[in-house]
C-alpha cells in the first residue's frame, strides 16, 4: 500500500514544476528536498529562461523573485590581451513576457516550490532520500535518512540533480565517464547598483549577461559575467578532465580572469558575498540516461537536460519543461492504474515531441565542438588577430585583403583548412 | 514529569532577516534533547517560543521529535523581561524549564533569571552536563576561568543548557510529515514595555584591566593572568655562547631540561 | 606609451588585495554535520599518481600530506561531485550527500 500517489525527489525546477501538475490533477505528492529550504544545495551560471512557466503559471513574472532582465546579451571572445565582443541589446526584453532574467536559485527554487505547495504539494525539506525502493523490479518507493524514513509510492519522479543517485541506483545511467561533466565555480561580488547601472550600461531592472569563450587559463571551457540587482556573478565552467590534468586551481582561474584588462574595470571593487561551485552534465544528448522505468521518470538535471551548445547555455527551462512533462506522464498513468514503463510512456513521447529532446537532438554535436581543442585554444586567437589586423591602420602600409588576413592568421595558428570547414560543418549542421 | 522548553526562533543572518535561513540555537535544542530524555515515556514536553509566524517552522519541529504540545506567544521584539513574563504562565507547574544558554543572535542571556524570578523557581544556569539518573536531579554549571560547579536541584526550577550537552534527536519521516500540517497554538503576547532591557548585538565581553604600570612582562603576565609574582632575574652582559650556555644552565636549574643533558 | 603599456602599468599600481582561499569560502555558509560524508581510502591514494582532486575540488577539500597520503576535509564541501568523477581509482573516494538538513547552504548564486 503506497503511503502516497507520487514522491518527487528534489525540490529544484523539475522537481516543484512537476509536484505543481500533479498536486493540480488531484495526486497526493510528497515532495522531499535534502536541503534546509528549496535552492540551498543548488547554482548555475545566472540566467534563467521562463517562458515555459506561461503555460504552469500565467504571469510568472509579476512575483517571480529575479535580480534583473537580461536586456543585453554579450559574446566575448578574450585572448591574453585582446577581446572582442559581439554584443546585442532589446528594449523589448525589458518588458513583458520577457526572455531571460538573473536570479538566485535559494529564491528561485523556493519560489517555485511555494506554488507546488499552493497546488496542494507536501513539502518536506532536510531529508535526503538515499535509495529506491523495489518490489518484483519496480520502483516502489524511496528510502530517507530519517528514522522509519521509507516512502512508498506508485510513481517516483527523481529531480535529484546532476549527481542522481537514484536514477544510478535505478540502472538508468550507462557508464559515468568524467569528460562529459564540467564544474562551475563563481564569485557573486557585491557593488552599489548604481555602479553596477553605470559600468554596464543599464538602468532600472535591465540587466547584462555576458558569455565568454577562452578567459580559463588555458583550460577547456569557458567563462561569464552576470549583473545581478546589487551584486556580479563571476566565474568559468571547466571541463573536469582537462581542469584536473592542469596545475591551475579553480579559484585561480577565477582570479586570472577578474583580472584580464576587459573584465578587470566591471568587477573592480566587488566584495565576494559567495563563493560557490556545482558539476553541469555538459553532454547533452550523449550522456542522457533512459529516462523511464517501472514506477520511475528522471527529470533535469538528473537525466543531463542540460544545453551546453555555446551560444546557448541552458538548464533551467529544460528542468522546468521536463518537471511539467514528468508530472503531466505520471497523473496520466496513475489515472489509468499503470505506473509500468510503458504507462509512463507518454514522458518520452513529451520530451521527443517538444524543444526538450529536439533542441538536444539538433544540438547533439554543439558541447563536443565547443569544448573541442581548436574551438577551446586557436579559433579565438585567429579571429582576435584577423579583427585587430582588420582595424590596425598600418600605414604607409596599404589596407590588405580580409581574406588574405584570415589566411594568414589562420596557417599562424596551425589551423589546417580541412579541420576549419569540419567544425563549420558541424557548427552549421547544429546552429543553422 | 513535567516539563517546558524555551525556544528562541532567529533570522540567522541578522542583517538579512528570512524565514529560510531561521533557526534555533544548538543550545535550545540541546534544552529539547534534554528535556525529552528527562521526560521519558509518560512525560510531558510543551515547548513555547516568543514571535511571529515565522517560528511555527520550528515549532513543527519540535512536534516532529516528539514534543507534546507547542505553544507560540505572539509578539516581536520583546525585551527580556517582557519575554519571561508571557512564557511564566505557560511553564508554571513544571517541574523543570529549560532554556538554551544562548540563541543564535545573542541576546541578553537573561530570559532564564528573569524567568525563574517570576516562578519563584531554583535556578541552574550555563549547564555543561545534566545527570538525569540522580534524584534529586545532578547538574554540572560552567563557573568562569574553566572551573564547575556540581549542583543538585530541586523542582521547580529552570535550567539553561549550552549546545554541548546534548545533540537533538532526527525526526522521523511520519513525524515529520504529520507535524507539517498541525495547528499551532498560539496565544496573545504582551506589548513590548519601554523600560525594558534593549538587545543590542552580541558582543564579546572586555576584561576591564588596571591601566598599564611595570614593564612589558609585568603587562604580559596581567593579560594572561599569571600571578602577581614579582618578575626576578638579573641583566647580564655575555658573548653568544657563553649567553647560551647561561641559558642552558638556567633553563636546567628550573627542571625545563633534564640535569643529565650533555 | 602604448595600450599595453597601459594595461601593464594599472595592472601594477591596481590594489588588488590578497585574498586568501580561507576567506573565499568563509563567504560561503556550511551547517556542518558530525559525520563525514566523504571518505578516502588513503591507501589508494598512496599509489595514486595524478591526484586529480587536488587541483580539481573547488573547496580545496583534498591537501597532499608529506608523507604521500592525502589529508581530506568534508566540512565546507559544496557538494558538487567533482572529486568522485575525477577520481580515476575504483574505491579511493566514497561519496554520499550529507544528512539532510546539513551541508553547503547556498544564498546568493
Amino acid at each position: 500500500m503506497a503511503d502516497v500517489d507520487v514522491v518527487v525527489v528534489g525540490a529544484g525546477p523539475a522537481g516543484s514544476t512537476a509536484a505543481t501538475v500533479l498536486a493540480r490533477a488531484g495526486h497526493s505528492v510528497i515532495l522531499l528536498e535534502r536541503g534546509p529550504f528549496p535552492g540551498s544545495k543548488n547554482m548555475y551560471g545566472g540566467v534563467v529562461y521562463p517562458r515555459i512557466l506561461d503555460q504552469l503559471h500565467p504571469e510568472w513574472w509579476e512575483d517571480a523573485p529575479i535580480q534583473r532582465w537580461v536586456t543585453r546579451r554579450s559574446t566575448m571572445v578574450l585572448t591574453d590581451d585582446q577581446a572582442l565582443t559581439v554584443d546585442f541589446r532589446s528594449e523589448k526584453w525589458g518588458r513583458p513576457p520577457y526572455n531571460g532574467a538573473t536570479a538566485f536559485r535559494p529564491d528561485w527554487d523556493s519560489w517555485l516550490a511555494s506554488k507546488a505547495q499552493a497546488a496542494g504539494a507536501t513539502l518536506v525539506c532536510s531529508t535526503t532520500a538515499t535509495g529506491l525502493l523495489r518490489e518484483r523490479g519496480r520502483v516502489v518507493g524511496v528510502t530517507t535518512d530519517r528514522p522509519e524514513g521509507d516512502l512508498r509510492a506508485d510513481v517516483v519522479i527523481a529531480c535529484d540533480g546532476v549527481n542522481s543517485f537514484l536514477a544510478k541506483d535505478a540502472g538508468l545511467y550507462g557508464e559515468v565517464d568524467a569528460a562529459n561533466y564540467t564544474v562551475g565555480v563563481k564569485e557573486t561580488l557585491g557593488l552599489p547598483k548604481e555602479v553596477i547601472d553605470e559600468r554596464f550600461a543599464v538602468r532600472g531592472r535591465e540587466g547584462v549577461d555576458i558569455e565568454i569563450l577562452g578567459g580559463t587559463g588555458g583550460v577547456n571551457g569557458g567563462a561569464f559575467l552576470y549583473t545581478n540587482f546589487d551584486t556580479l556573478a563571476v566565474g568559468c565552467v571547466l571541463k573536469l578532465p582537462a581542469l584536473a590534468a592542469q596545475e591551475l586551481r579553480p579559484e585561480a582561474i577565477i582570479a586570472g580572469l577578474k583580472r584580464h584588462p576587459a573584465i578587470a574595470p566591471l568587477v573592480e571593487g566587488g566584495d565576494v558575498a559567495e563563493y560557490s561551485a556545482h558539476v553541469i552534465p555538459e553532454a547533452g544528448l550523449a550522456m542522457m540516461p533512459k529516462m523511464t522505468g517501472d514506477g520511475i521518470l528522471v527529470a533535469g538535471d538528473a537525466a543531463a537536460m542540460c544545453l551546453a551548445a555555446g551560444i546557448w547555455l541552458e538548464g533551467v527551462n529544460f528542468a522546468m519543461a521536463s518537471g511539467i512533462y514528468a508530472g503531466e506522464a505520471a497523473a496520466e498513468a496513475l489515472a489509468a492504474g499503470d505506473p509500468s514503463a510503458a504507462g509512463l510512456a507518454g514522458y518520452e513521447r513529451r520530451l521527443e515531441d517538444t524543444f526538450v529532446l529536439r533542441d538536444h537532438r539538433k544540438l547533439r554535436r554543439a558541447p563536443g565542438l565547443v569544448l573541442s581543442d581548436r574551438v577551446q585554444h586557436l579559433y579565438p586567437e585567429m579571429i582576435a588577430n584577423t579583427v585587430e589586423r582588420m582595424f590596425r591602420v598600418d600605414n604607409p602600409a596599404p589596407k590588405p585583403g580580409l581574406r588574405a588576413i584570415f589566411n594568414s592568421e589562420r596557417k599562424r595558428a596551425g589551423i589546417k583548412l580541412a579541420d576549419l570547414a569540419r567544425d563549420a560543418r558541424d557548427g552549421l549542421r547544429s546552429f543553422g | 514529569m513535567r516539563i517546558t522548553v524555551c525556544w528562541k526562533w532567529v533570522a540567522v543572518d541578522g542583517a538579512d532577516p528570512d524565514d529560510r535561513w531561521a533557526g534555533v540555537s544548538p543550545a535550545d535544542e540541546a534544552a529539547l534533547e534534554t528535556a525529552l530524555t528527562l521526560a521519558g515515556n509518560g512525560g510531558e514536553v510543551t515547548v513555547v517560543t516568543v514571535g511571529a509566524t515565522g517560528s511555527d517552522a520550528g515549532l513543527r519541529r519540535a512536534t516532529a521529535v516528539g514534543a507534546t504540545h507547542v505553544i507560540r506567544v505572539d509578539g516581536e521584539g520583546l525585551g527580556a523581561r517582557d519575554v519571561a513574563r508571557a512564557i511564566a504562565p505557560i511553564a508554571r507547574g513544571s517541574d523543570y524549564v529549560l532554556c538554551g544558554d544562548y540563541s543564535l543572535d545573542r541576546g541578553t542571556g537573561a530570559v532564564p533569571a528573569y524567568l525563574a524570578a517570576e516562578l519563584g523557581a531554583a535556578q541552574a544556569l550555563g549547564l555543561v552536563g545534566v545527570d538525569r539518573t540522580r534524584v534529586p536531579l545532578r547538574v554540572v554549571r560552567r563557573l568562569d576561568g574553566g572551573r564547575r560547579e556540581i549542583l543538585d536541584v530541586p523542582t521547580p526550577a529552570v535550567l539553561s543548557v549550552e549546545g554541548a550537552v546534548a545533540r537533538l534527536r532526527r525526526a522521523g519521516l511520519a513525524e515529520t510529515l504529520s507535524a507539517s500540517t498541525a495547528t499551532i497554538e498560539v496565544v496573545a503576547g504582551p506589548r513590548p514595555a519601554e523600560h525594558d532591557v534593549v538587545v543590542t548585538p552580541y558582543r564579546p565581553r572586555a576584561r576591564m584591566l588596571p591601566p598599564p604600570s611595570g614593564g612589558t612582562l609585568a603587562r604580559v603576565r596581567d593579560i594572561l593572568d599569571i600571578g602577581a609574582a614579582p618578575a626576578h632575574g638579573d641583566a647580564v652582559t655575555l658573548d653568544p655562547p657563553e649567553a647560551a650556555q647561561r641559558i642552558i644552565d638556567q633553563l636546567r636549574e628550573w627542571r625545563y631540561l633534564p640535569r643529565d643533558t650533555a | 606609451m602604448t595600450w599595453k603599456d597601459v594595461v601593464e602599468t594599472t595592472r601594477e599600481t591596481e590594489q588588488w588585495p590578497e585574498r586568501s582561499f580561507e576567506d573565499l569560502i568563509g563567504s560561503t555558509r556550511f551547517d556542518v554535520h558530525e559525520r563525514a560524508h566523504i571518505v578516502v581510502d588513503d591507501t589508494v591514494c598512496r599509489d595514486c599518481p595524478s591526484r586529480e582532486c587536488i587541483v580539481a575540488c573547488p573547496a580545496k577539500l583534498f591537501v597532499p600530506t608529506s608523507d604521500g597520503g592525502i589529508l581530506f576535509n568534508y566540512e565546507q564541501c559544496f557538494e558538487c561531485g567533482t572529486c568522485y568523477l575525477v577520481c580515476n581509482n575504483e574505491g579511493a573516494i566514497t561519496w554520499t550527500y550529507p544528512e539532510g538538513g546539513h551541508g553547503v547552504v547556498f544564498k546568493l548564486t
